[in-house]
């Protein structure tokens, strides 16, 4: 059977990407999280109420693990750009049987794929340690949404820095800040409340994750609601937006130099 | 492996310009027959690799005319790309293991997953990697590295291959192996451009020879019709009785200035290096002069020059 040239980028991506060290960074570390810090917070946050449901911590930190893989996936696909060109795959592949496009669409499927897969793996687990969660149809069609949205986001987002950044040095700094920016100042470990320090809570509302996280969480435990609809329309803008700005810079990568 | 096509590889008149003010390839023509193998030679910054990545489409033409197995390049770059292989001068790996590789870059040309196996096995036993094969590729010295690259090029089928110094940094044994293993695919019917740094490489391998400098093609021809034409040059070298005192070298060096015939000399602590037109009647001059310095010449060797010779001749002028 004959795949097509992005499906053929995609296969190479996931085997290039599934050696301990990618596999820890995407599936170790939200798990780690979610079993000792779910577990350790849950000894000082027996429970609490939001949306008018109660939970318990480890409840409330699920969602938010399951959203981090979009974050993750995103990491992971947009930097293969980075790392393609600095080991000479990217110029190897672009006179070999593919077009730009095609090694685009590579790159945003393993996203999707990682992000999908991750998710899935994270929810199995939670549903392992506490399996207190209320997905309707409606809600998992929103959910499996959000994440592909999330992850082109993403994405998009290393796309751009893979793109304008030369070095190797700037790139893991980037990334690194963007790794703690972006999962700590987001809703993905705790909820934004009145008593949230001003500057957090104004982080969080910029995050593109907190969306992420409120509209998974909306759809794990409290039901799909107006507020997951306009987290998922804020999500959808968004990657539109950063799609666009990546195709732009991606098309001026130039070779051959 | 040929289709109906003439030349292989047609390139008329082409020009790139990076910056449009300076051509880095400027107006280059050469033919290429399917089966033959053409060196492309010239000094670091002479416009080969250039020309190497526009013929593989990775660079856009700046002007002329370029056809790839019977396809224009403008108009069919990506049904080129499937018919070519390209073992670029910059290394290029995926991070994995040596014989991950090999599947992964089979499995990305559509090699069917047998061929793969056998393939990949008969490579890595022909180009000495089975013993690293577990080892990720960015682990591996400067030379395997090159040997894994040119090897995971022949995972696939092709019909024209470009070799942009592919045996950069092999040892001597491995690479008379890997330019036989290029000659026995020429043979069979694959076209092959190829850029070499090692003269001895390319009058080894390649049907025919060209030569640019400065971005232009400033001779061609096969190997021996190249030192033919520069033919009147011959190499002459002296090797002295003793060391030449060190305040004698700048008289010697005054000397051979001032011969007329004498293109290109350099004197060595016991051996003087002489190449030039009719050296047979130069060289009693010479030793008159040497003679005068005092210098006892103990051995005379007149050779015809190398293609490192006509290199060096061709590139100077």
């Amino acid at each position: 059977m004959k795949l097509p040239a992005m499906v053929r980028l995609t296969v190479r991506n996931v085997l290039v990407n599934t050696d301990p060290g990618t596999m820890f960074f995407m599936l170790g570390i939200p798990a780690f999280y979610l079993l000792v810090l779910g577990t350790m917070f849950q000894g000082l946050i027996p429970s609490f109420t939001q949306h008018g449901v109660t939970t318990s911590y480890t409840t409330f930190l699920a969602p938010g693990i399951v959203g981090m893989q979009a974050f993750t996936a995103g990491n992971i696909g947009g930097g293969m750009l980075w790392a393609d060109r600095r080991w000479g795959m990217f110029e190897q592949l672009l006179v070999g049987p593919f077009r730009r496009a095609d090694y685009l669409l590579g790159i945003m499927l393993v996203s999707v794929f990682f992000s999908l897969a991750g998710s899935g793996i994270m929810m199995a687990l939670a549903f392992l340690i506490n399996g207190d969660f209320n997905i309707t149809i409606l809600g998992a069609i929103i959910l499996m949404a959000v994440l592909v949205l999330g992850s082109i986001f993403f994405t998009s987002l290393f796309l751009i820095i893979s793109v304008l950044v030369r070095t190797m040095n700037a790139y893991q700094t980037i990334t690194f800040l963007l790794f703690f920016m972006l999962d700590f100042a987001s809703t993905a470990f705790y909820p934004v409340t009145p008593s949230t320090p001003l500057v957090l809570r104004v982080i969080s509302t910029f995050n593109p994750l907190s969306y992420i996280v409120d509209v998974v969480r909306d759809c794990m435990l409290y039901g799909v609601s107006y507020s997951a609809w306009v987290g998922t329309g804020i999500i959808t803008l968004l990657t539109v937006i950063f799609f666009y700005l990546s195709l732009v810079l991606y098309n001026n990568v130039r070779t051959g130099l | 492996m040929s289709g109906s096509y003439e030349y292989a590889i047609d390139v008329e008149n082409l020009v790139k310009s990076y910056d449009g003010v300076k051509n880095a390839v400027d107006d280059v023509s050469f033919q290429i027959k399917p089966g033959e193998i053409y060196g492309l030679l010239g000094k670091n910054g002479a416009g080969k690799s250039t020309t190497i990545k526009t013929l593989t489409t990775l660079v856009p033409p700046t002007s002329g005319n370029v056809t790839i197995c019977g396809m224009e390049l403008r108009k069919k770059a990506s049904q080129i790309r499937k018919l070519i292989g390209v073992v670029q001068q910059e290394e290029a790996f995926d991070f994995a293991t040596v014989e991950r590789n090999f599947r992964i870059y089979g499995m990305l040309w559509e090699v069917p997953a047998d061929k793969i196996q056998s393939r990949s096995e008969d490579l890595m036993e022909l180009f000495n990697l089975k013993e690293i094969r577990k080892k990720r590729a960015f682990e591996l010295s400067g030379g395997q590295k090159k040997r894994l690259q040119v090897a995971r090029e022949f995972i696939h089928d092709m019909q024209v291959l470009f070799l942009d110094e592919p045996t950069a940094g092999m040892d001597p044994i491995m690479r008379r192996s890997v330019l036989d293993f290029v000659m026995g695919k020429a043979k069979e019917g694959l076209t092959v451009l190829f850029t070499t740094q090692i003269l001895e490489e390319a009058d080894y391998v390649c049907d025919r020879i060209g030569i640019m400098d400065l971005g232009k093609k400033v001779a061609e021809g096969t190997s021996a019709q190249l030192k033919e034409r520069f033919g009147s040059l011959k190499k002459l070298v002296l090797t002295a009785t003793d060391r030449i005192p060190a305040e004698s070298i700048p008289l010697v060096r005054a000397k051979l200035a001032t011969v007329p015939s004498v293109t290109q000399y350099e004197v060595g602590d016991r051996e003087i290096t002489v190449i030039g037109k009719n050296m047979g009647k130069t060289v009693y001059s010479i030793l008159s002069s040497l003679s005068s310095l005092s210098i006892d010449i103990d051995q005379v060797n007149l050779d015809a020059p190398s293609l490192d010779d006509v290199f060096l001749e061709v590139v100077k002028k």
